[in-house]
């Protein structure tokens, strides 16, 4: 461990690798706000089960929209308070069950809005603003019920009506991508859909991310540009390959579509949903036992089918360079009979 | 002509015939995605495809998009965008056609695609989705086209919820709200096409599919569905359009 500043930051050379329990136990606290990263890829899976195991409760959540059921899963565990989103579903269950159940018990507040307008929430989050302006939402039932996000003002420019969705900053976000350096520059691509940069970027303490892989800070820095979020913000990195299963990871695994439909049907069933946890959660002391499990009882092809076959590399060749060396090369400053020259 | 299909079939081969060849298209999640992947392998190749995903695209996908996440959009793609990206180009008024599904719909177009009952009394309330971008699409692109299956619980004369704006409560009303869109153009259900009156903004019956009649479309809407003098029947889909659409959708997924 090396050791740390006065500001508390240890700079890019910290080793911020941990195990997913670790990262989990120390970072993430009840009755946190979490920013809840991924759509249908990238659905942070593993840190999903690992606070159902630890039965962290009283969460709020951000999100923009969220596919596979990993959120609606935490609900049923009695882990959420209250969350504010667009959009959930698993897909594959025609249904996010577990909050439709949630909500009808009370024991679950959600706030609605749009797509733009939770990608906005976050962006303001981003960009250290109160709130930021959007076009939808407005004369709907998602302004009338969730003024908690929402209002509509007169625009103090032009007198028209216009929404305001109040800035989303997290107390931590919890997000999955492809790697990260072990300082916890964290390398993604291919898209994310949600924008995973804003929310964790605006989350106020944090960030925790599960990999697929670790590389070394050179291979970060050889293409700086893939750096989704870098080092500074990053409390943990946890090396967690199939971290985000059941949903997809560009590059490593499509989304298990028969899995889905699998815990969508323990999902649909309320009496059958505790089997699951008891197996696929609380059973598995970690995210390798729960593959574990499933190769076990799936094989191994059910794993290897998900991984790329039709997928490609990009042939545009990159490269990065410096600007003209001119100064360090002594190469005289341009003249003509107006500028420069020799007095 | 074709002699046996479903009206699932029917619904998606007409409403592609919506899409304009070089439009700039907004798909939402569900039907949408089947129809536009149909739509560019047919009469519509050179539009600009984008999703809440993020993908910009101005070729067909290699494969059917299971949803606007799917990495069959952003393979090959010209663009990947994020959500945030590919969206801001609704509220920069740059979209012709936004196209989304739903659980309700009225007599204006509003559509619900949160969930049915009081979600005042939360005990009353299901659950579906909630808006995801449809809310967005609906207030912001120049022209909506909406597909979604006729049922009397779906044609409604109140939505439950209203998620995404329609033509609010008529006439006048989208414009007082400084909505940017248009409102919705085209509704195409597995029953027949509806399209909205200039003046009232009330929908109204254009087309009814071959095999049913505008008694039985009536039937199946809950509130006084108001029919064009001009009503006609919509043409049967050839067999070259079931075929590509079959072999898109070989398994049933959307079509089943």
């Amino acid at each position: 461990m090396h050791e740390e500043t006065k500001n508390g930051h240890g700079g890019s050379s910290v080793d911020k690798r941990m195990s997913l329990k670790d990262a989990v136990s120390r970072f993430i606290i009840d009755g946190d706000a979490l920013y809840y990263g991924g759509f249908q890829t990238m659905v942070p899976m593993a840190i999903t089960h690992e606070m159902i195991r630890q039965r962290k409760k009283d969460l709020s959540v951000f999100c923009t929209t969220t596919d596979v059921g990993g959120l609606d899963l935490l609900v049923s565990a009695g882990c959420v308070r209250e969350m504010h989103l667009a959009w959930s579903m698993n897909w594959f269950a025609r249904g996010s069950h577990g909050i439709r159940r949630a909500f009808q018990q009370e024991a679950l507040k959600r706030y609605d809005l749009s797509n733009f307008a939770a990608t906005s929430a976050l962006m303001a989050g981003f960009f250290g603003i109160p709130f930021m302006a959007v076009r939808g939402n407005i004369g709907t039932d998602l302004v009338k019920y969730n003024q908690q996000d929402l209002r509509v003002i007169d625009d103090p420019f032009t007198g028209e009506k216009i929404t305001l969705v109040r800035s989303w900053r997290a107390d931590v976000g919890i997000i999955h991508a492809q790697r990260a350096d072990p300082a916890g520059n964290i390398v993604s691509w291919g898209t994310r859909s949600s924008p995973d940069e804003f929310g964790a970027m605006g989350s106020k303490r944090g960030v925790i991310v599960t990999v697929e892989e670790i590389v070394a800070p050179e291979v970060v820095r050889s293409d700086p540009d893939r750096t989704l979020i870098p080092f500074y913000k990053t409390l943990a990195v946890v090396h967690c390959p199939w971290g985000a299963h059941p949903s997809a990871c560009m590059g490593y695994y499509g989304q298990d579509i028969r899995f889905c439909e699998y815990q969508g049907e323990y999902q649909r069933n309320e009496r059958l949903l505790h089997h699951f946890f008891e197996k696929w959660v609380d059973g598995c002391p970690d995210h390798e036992a729960y593959l574990q499990k499933y190769v076990q009882q799936f094989g191994t092809e059910s794993l290897e089918r998900l991984k790329p076959k039709r997928g490609f590399r990009p042939v545009l060749d990159v490269h990065y360079t410096y600007h003209d060396p001119a100064v360090w090369l002594d190469i005289p400053p341009f003249a003509d009979e107006y500028i420069g020259g020799q007095e | 002509m074709a002699n046996h299909y479903r009206s699932t079939e029917q619904m998606v081969i007409r409403c592609a015939k919506e899409i304009i060849d070089g439009e700039v298209v907004f798909a939402g999640v569900g039907l949408p995605l089947l129809v536009v992947c149909f739509a560019m392998r047919t009469h519509a190749r050179r539009i600009t495809l984008l999703t809440e995903g993020g993908s910009v695209r101005g070729t067909a996908p290699a494969g059917l998009a299971i949803t606007v996440d799917d990495p069959v959009l952003f393979a090959s793609g010209d663009a990947t965008f994020g959500m945030t990206g590919a969206m801001a180009a609704l509220q920069r008024g740059e979209v012709d056609l936004t196209f989304i599904s739903g659980a309700q719909i009225d007599r204006f177009g509003n559509i619900n695609s949160t969930g049915v009952g009081n979600w005042e009394k939360p005990k009353t309330f299901t659950y579906f989705a909630g808006s995801g971008g449809a809310n967005d699409m609906a207030t912001s692109g120049k022209r909506g086209l909406v597909i979604i299956p006729q049922d009397p619980k779906k044609f409604v004369e109140r939505v439950d919820y209203l998620t995404s704006p329609g033509f609010m409560g008529g006439a006048g009303h989208r414009e007082s709200m400084g909505m940017l869109g248009g409102g919705p153009a085209v509704v195409v259900s597995t029953m027949g096409v509806y399209r909205f009156d200039a003046g009232s903004r009330e929908m109204y019956l254009a087309e009814y599919f071959s095999g049913q009649s505008v008694e039985k479309v009536r039937s199946f809407c809950s509130f006084d569905l108001s029919v064009s003098r001009h009503v006609k029947e919509t043409e049967s889909p050839t067999e070259e359009e079931l075929t590509l659409l079959r072999e898109l959708d070989p398994k049933g997924f959307y079509l089943s």
